[in-house]
Order: structure tokens, then C-alpha cells, then sequence
């Protein structure tokens, strides 16, 4: 027997565990489509207060309508993987209290993968159908060149941007093996999810280089659609991109990791 | 002779535990306090387990019971002593571990809520990498045993509780692991449920000499699977061996129950104790031991709990009967529960 357990292993259990749950989710139909509705609710509502902001001011510090759709786009967008694969974080708060995290324990399996194997959030497809529809709107009115390597680059982008998504999601989730209150901790990193939206320059520089170097929510959104929205202006923060997002996860998933094995199933 | 699958050498596990204080000024206190008491949850246990045996691992509530269970699987680490879980240190390796090991806790299902149990055990067969031949040997074995059409293609959330421990425990089994570990199987299940799990749990260890550590509260699992039986209080080890033993390790023990009051007279509590206090004063008289006798009352009956190695019936009938009417009596072995009790209680050791 192959006892090595490479990525077509953890694919394949991935496959399984994710069509399973979709189809168990799909029974409960009328849970399934008042959180569809909800979630394009959320999402109209936010596209909404852009538009209001903008009736009233033409451009914000430089930053016109159609640029901060962009952005608004680009930040769903990222923010999907997240949203759909590691969803479960925002239950491992409960999960550890009343001691039933123990059960992922007992597996010959990466605790991290099991655990966040068990959701898959279907909302998240809906939010990134409205990021690409934001993003391709404001590509237009932008009038945006596209280039033979704009897709790809494109992709890669926001695949870089999202890595940090997830990583603060770890992070703000892993608190609950250490605090007991740590709620407030998942909030928080919500709030400053908000932060991603908007160009960055617009703030102060203390917040500018606090939102880049050590709550990196800049690079969610702002620093990866530079070379597309602005092309000259590209700082050194975007060609770092993806490397401080392997950073990141990693940090996030050591720091999650390690939380979960010192985890001993009587809560703190 | 074989060697063991499992064995814990002076194992002994400590926490640290903050000392708090009370109030508002308490808690600031010990945001800083670095006032910690060591609590010692598991103290110098050691214990050879063999392939194919199931023991018994009891003790009352706090008493180091899943502490011990922790160290085995591999989710904690001892403070002293080392601990072998077929060939492997669990805490060290412990991935390695959980594919040899089977875990069920009482009420806590490991299988996925949402899914038939089929899907669950489709998705472990894959976890485990459990061959195509060995799981479909295994599926036969369980189709012998409990009716699986009944039971696998019911999502587990609409499952009863009883459905979802034997499915549980046949999660457990799946992949043929060497040990298994059962947490209270069959708490909360009504009667004909316990002896079905009782009866599934003894065909699997049968079957495929599955070693089993089996903690309960429930005597009758005891007593319906156990040949060994460890007992634990307050982290120290009280007793490990046949169950058979028991009752020889502890004394020869056996209940008397008598009626003292004729059909006519009400046996109101007030009444019984009464009788227990005169009982306990005319025996208290007569036997200078005062551990060879327990005094206690049941419904109308007065119970003696005697210790046949201090005492004998016929002369605590004797003592009884001068100084009362006995209108019916009756002789028991006393019970494992009532030794496990007494063991708790510290009447014996």
C-alpha cells in the first residue's frame, strides 16, 4: 500500500468530501437560496453606496468612480477562495469550545485540510460572479488596454491577492485556541477587509504603511490592480505580491497548526 | 508470549493550572499572575495491553480516565514516562498513530452530519487507503452483523442516537485498525440498544482480534465485554487485572438483604432509617470490626454489605435475630458495580 500522501491524494478526498457537501446543501433547498438571495443582497448593497459616494463627489483624492469599482471588483474577487475553501474558520471558534474539535484529531490526515475540507461555501461563487462583472464594467468604461497577457496576469493577480485573504482568515480564526473571547478577533479582520476597497494612497501615511507591512490588507486588492489601473505608477509593493502572499499563508497556517496540536479537547 | 500492543511506563501527566482570584481585581490580577498550581492528572501509570484484549478503563468523573485515553491516542504528551502504541509513540507520531487506532466518543460523532453513512465511509475508505478487497471484506463482515441497508443510506443528523454510535463504531473498525478506543459507547441508549452494541462490539474484537480500551460508567458494559479491568482515582492506578479478581482483591463481599418489617407496617424513610441505626448499633456491639459490615436500606429491605473474611451471615443473622424479627432474607455476590462503588467511595484499597 502507497502510504505517501501526495496532492492527488488530498485532491481526491478534497472531490469527494466537496461534491458531497454540495449535494447535501442543495437538500436543504430553501437554506440554499435565501443565502443566495442574502448574498446578492450584500453585494448589491455594497455597489450601491459606491454609487451613492460617487453622486456626490466626482473622485476621491485622484480616484474616479470607475477606478474604485475596480478595485471594489478586484477585492471580491480575491476574496473568494476564502470564501468558498476555507470557509469553516468562522466555526472553529465553536467547534474548539464545546470540545467536538477533538474529532479532527483523530485522522491520519493534514488537521488543516480535514478541517477545512468539511465546508464548502457555495455563496462565494455569487460573490465572484459580481467581482468579475465589477472588474469587466470598469475594465470598459476605463477603457483599459488588454493585452495578449492581461488574462493571464489578470489571474495571476488576484490568485496572489487572495492568498493574503486567506492567510488574515487564519489568522483571526486561530486566536480561538488561545483566547477565549476571540470573536471580536474575526470582526476585526472583517472591518479591515473593508480597507481593501479603497486605493490606499487616499489615507495617511501611517495607516498606508500599517495596511501594507503589518495588517497587509494593501495587497488584497490595491498594489495587485496597479499594473492594470495604473500602469506607470506600479510600486515595488505589487512585484512582491505573490511572494509575500506564500509568506503569509505559511505564517497563518504554522500559527493555525500549531494552535490546533496543542489543542487537547478540553477547551482553555 | 506475545508482546504488547500497547504500554504505559510511569506515565504521569501534569498540568498547569492558574490559581484565580475572585472579582474584578482578581481577574487583572491574573492577567499578570504567574501564581500556577501543578495538578498531577496522571500519576506513575504503567500497564502492559495485549493484541485482542478488551479492558476495561474505569474510574469516576476527573479521576485521569481520558487524560490517559489523550496520551494513547497522541493528543497529549506525557510529562514522565513513555508510552508505545503498536511500535509507534503516539504524541511523537501522531499521524502515524491514527492510522493504527480507532476512536468513538460517546455522543460525538466523527462521521460527517450531513452525509448518509455509506458517503462517510466511502470518504474514510479514501482517508485510510483502505483496499478495495479489505473494504468490501469488511462491509460483508458488517452486513453479517447489523442490517446496513437500514442503516447507510440515512444521513447521519436524522439518525437516532443508538444508529449513529453503531455507526460510529463501524466508522471505527473500517480501516482494521490494531486498537480501538470506545468512550462511553453506550451512554444515553436505551436497553435493547446497549446489549446491540455490546453484542457488535464483542463479534468485531472476535472477528478481527481488535485490541479495545473501553471507558464507561456503565457496569454492564463491564460486565458483558471485560475480561481485564483497570481502575483509576485521582491519577493513581487502583487496580489492574481479571475482573474475576475483583471481588477476591477486595474482599469476599456479599449482600445480605433483609425484610424486618411484616407486610402490615409502612416502610416510610423515617421508619428504614430507624432500623438501619438499630442494625448498625446491635452489630456495632457484637463485631469489634467495624469494616467487616455496611449498613444500608433498599425500598422495605435493610442491606449488610459483609466482609466474609472478617465476619460470617450466620452470626450477623444471630446478633439481628435476638433483637428482632426477620420476616424474609435473601444472599447475594455482591455485585461489580457495588465493588467499582466501594472502590470510589474508598471503603476499599
Amino acid at each position: 500500500m502507497n502510504m505517501k500522501k501526495g496532492i492527488l491524494f488530498y485532491l481526491r478526498i478534497y472531490r469527494k468530501i466537496v461534491v458531497q457537501d454540495i449535494k447535501s446543501k442543495m437538500s436543504y433547498r430553501a437554506d440554499f437560496i435565501i443565502s443566495m438571495i442574502g448574498m446578492i443582497f450584500t453585494n448589491i448593497c455594497g455597489a450601491l453606496g459606491f454609487w451613492l459616494i460617487f453622486q456626490r463627489f466626482p473622485s476621491i483624492d485622484g480616484w474616479n468612480y470607475n477606478e474604485m469599482m475596480f478595485l471594489y471588483g478586484f477585492s471580491l474577487i480575491s476574496a473568494t477562495p476564502a470564501q468558498c475553501l476555507f470557509d469553516n474558520n468562522w466555526n472553529l471558534r465553536i467547534v474548539v469550545y464545546d470540545g467536538s474539535f477533538i474529532k479532527y484529531c483523530f485522522r491520519p490526515i493534514n488537521l488543516f485540510f480535514y478541517y477545512m475540507s468539511e465546508v464548502f461555501d457555495v455563496k462565494g461563487l455569487g460573490q465572484f460572479l459580481f467581482g468579475i462583472i465589477a472588474v469587466a464594467y470598469s475594465w470598459n468604461k476605463l477603457s483599459l488596454p488588454f493585452h495578449w497577457y492581461s488574462l493571464p496576469l489578470f489571474i495571476f493577480m488576484a490568485l496572489s491577492a487572495s492568498l493574503f485573504v486567506i492567510a488574515l482568515l487564519n489568522l483571526a480564526s486561530a486566536t480561538c485556541f488561545w483566547l477565549v473571547h476571540s470573536f471580536f478577533a474575526l470582526q476585526l479582520s472583517n472591518t479591515l477587509r473593508d480597507f481593501a476597497k479603497y486605493p490606499i494612497t487616499i489615507f495617511g501615511l501611517t495607516i498606508r504603511n500599517l495596511l501594507t507591512f503589518v495588517i497587509p490588507v494593501a495587497f488584497m486588492a490595491f498594489y495587485p490592480s496597479m499594473p492594470f489601473l495604473r500602469e506607470t505608477q506600479v510600486q515595488w509593493q505589487t512585484y512582491l505580491t505573490p511572494v509575500f502572499g506564500i509568506f503569509f499563508l505559511y505564517i497563518s497556517y504554522k500559527v493555525w497548526m500549531k494552535g490546533a496540536l496543542a489543542y487537547d479537547g478540553t477547551g482553555n | 508470549m506475545a508482546s504488547p500492543i500497547i504500554q504505559l511506563k510511569n506515565v504521569t501527566k501534569e498540568f498547569k493550572v492558574l490559581n484565580r482570584h475572585e472579582g474584578l481585581a482578581g481577574s487583572i490580577k491574573d492577567l499578570f499572575s504567574q501564581d500556577y498550581k501543578i495538578i498531577r492528572a496522571v500519576d506513575n501509570v504503567s500497564m502492559d495491553i495485549m493484541p485482542g484484549e478488551i479492558v476495561g478503563y474505569l474510574g469516576p468523573n476527573g479521576a485521569g480516565k481520558s487524560t490517559t485515553i489523550k496520551m494513547m491516542t497522541g493528543i497529549l504528551k506525557p510529562s514522565e514516562g513513555t508510552i508505545m502504541c503498536n511500535g509507534v509513540v503516539p504524541y511523537d507520531k501522531r499521524t502515524q498513530n491514527a492510522q493504527n487506532i480507532g476512536v468513538v466518543f460517546g455522543q460525538r460523532s466523527q462521521l460527517w452530519w450531513a452525509l448518509p453513512a455509506i458517503e462517510s465511509f466511502n470518504i474514510l475508505r479514501d482517508i485510510y487507503q483502505i483496499e478495495e478487497k479489505k473494504y468490501k471484506d469488511m462491509m460483508n463482515l458488517y452486513g453479517s452483523i447489523v442490517d446496513m441497508d437500514a442503516l447507510m443510506h440515512k444521513p447521519v443528523r436524522q439518525m437516532s442516537l443508538g444508529q449513529r454510535t453503531l455507526c460510529d463504531i463501524l466508522a471505527s473498525f473500517l480501516h482494521d485498525p490494531a486498537v480501538v478506543f470506545l468512550d462511553e459507547p453506550t451512554i444515553g441508549l436505551d436497553v435493547a440498544m446497549k446489549s446491540k452494541i455490546r453484542e457488535l462490539i464483542k463479534m468485531l474484537n472476535k472477528e478481527r482480534n481488535t485490541t479495545i480500551i473501553l471507558t464507561t460508567h456503565d457496569m454492564g458494559d463491564v460486565d458483558a465485554l471485560c475480561q481485564r479491568i483497570v481502575i483509576i482515582d485521582k491519577g493513581k492506578m487502583l487496580f489492574d487485572d481479571g475482573i474475576d479478581k475483583l471481588t477476591e482483591t477486595f474482599g469476599a463481599y456479599r449482600t445480605l438483604s433483609l425484610s424486618l418489617l411484616s407486610k402490615k407496617e409502612k416502610a416510610d424513610e423515617a421508619r428504614m432509617n430507624e432500623l438501619v441505626q438499630k442494625v448498625t448499633d446491635v452489630l456495632g456491639s457484637n463485631i469489634s470490626d467495624k469494616n467487616a459490615f455496611t449498613v444500608s436500606s433498599r425500598d422495605d429491605q435493610i442491606e449488610i454489605l459483609l466482609d466474609e473474611k472478617k465476619t460470617n451471615v450466620m452470626k450477623v443473622l444471630n446478633y439481628i435475630q435476638d433483637e428482632s424479627r426477620i420476616y424474609d432474607m435473601h444472599l447475594n455476590e455482591i455485585s461489580t458495580e457495588s465493588v467499582i462503588k466501594k472502590i470510589y467511595e474508598g471503603g476499599l484499597s
